[in-house]
């Protein structure tokens, strides 16, 4: 898989317990306050979502990337593993929802679905889209 | 208060605010001061951000006609049911909370996505019941 998050962008470090024991500089106002619990403590929904790819890259030893949807923000993750169970996570966000007014939601989750690849996303994203484009003529 | 505003707060009992017409909050009912009692005196526009092309228009309708308005809109990720009634001293708007976006994960995106098109599709309707108890947290 191509890896395209830079070494630039936000990251955090996880023990082999999901617990944030490192934070970048640019994530440490989001993070800092947050390092010794556990990630999933903290986001609330997140675990099913991104832990089977921190528990690959940490069960294959191979870095891997991914784009996911969480909290209406759409970003492409890199797990890169390291000893003792620690996985480096870079990320880069790549779309956010704007909920504000349906035409705000309807033109931002249109562009957010363009991230999302793989067919059971796929999936999601064609429901979703039958779904605008109903409430969509039904706004108008 | 006066008489003009006793006869809105029997149409909408519990959650509702009553705007000058400036916009300007003049009384946040008993069930709505946890929440909104500290924008009293305030114009509401200057709390949420865009709502005014949303809700203004059932605002002027209310007042030019003098007679009450309803209507099922969209803000901030919320459908809700608007319940506006003029009175002499002011305008009674109760707001009733129909759906809410979840945006936590695709799926529970995709499943508040249908309950906010079938809240949508009651506004198509024409079917308008009568206003029942508004949530506590009615705005915005």
């Amino acid at each position: 898989m191509a890896v395209t998050v830079t070494q630039q962008t936000p990251f955090v470090v996880l023990d082999e317990r999901d617990r944030i024991v490192g934070v970048g500089p640019d994530a440490e106002s989001q993070f800092g306050p947050l390092i010794g619990s556990v990630m999933w403590d903290c986001f609330p929904g997140s675990e099913p979502l991104f832990k089977p790819y921190y528990d690959s890259a940490r069960r294959t030893g191979e870095q891997l990337e991914f784009v996911q949807f969480y909290d209406g923000n759409i970003a492409r993750v890199r797990a890169v593993p390291r000893a003792e169970g620690r996985l480096d996570l870079h990320w880069e966000q790549l779309a956010r929802l704007d909920t504000l007014t349906l035409s705000g939601l309807v033109r931002t989750l249109d562009e957010s679905l363009e991230h999302l690849a793989g067919a059971r996303a796929g999936a999601r994203r064609d429901e979703i889209r039958k779904t605008l484009r109903v409430i969509e003529g039904g706004a108008a | 208060m006066s008489n003009a505003v006793e006869a809105p707060r029997g149409a909408a009992p519990d959650a509702y605010i009553v705007l000058d017409g400036d916009d300007r909050i003049t009384h946040v009912s008993p069930h709505l001061h946890h929440d909104l009692g500290s924008w009293l005196g305030h114009v509401l526009w200057d709390h949420l951000p865009g709502a005014r092309e949303v809700y203004g228009p059932c605002f002027d309708e209310a007042r030019s006609s003098g007679q009450p308005v309803e209507s099922v809109v969209y803000y901030s990720g919320r459908v809700k049911r608007l319940t506006v009634i003029p009175a002499a001293d002011g305008l009674a708007v109760h707001v009733e909370r129909l759906a809410e976006l979840d945006v936590t994960s695709l799926g529970t995106l995709t499943r508040s996505l249908a309950q906010i098109e079938a809240a949508l599709a009651g506004r198509a309707s024409g079917r308008h019941d009568q206003p029942r108890r508004g949530s506590p947290r009615a705005l915005p």
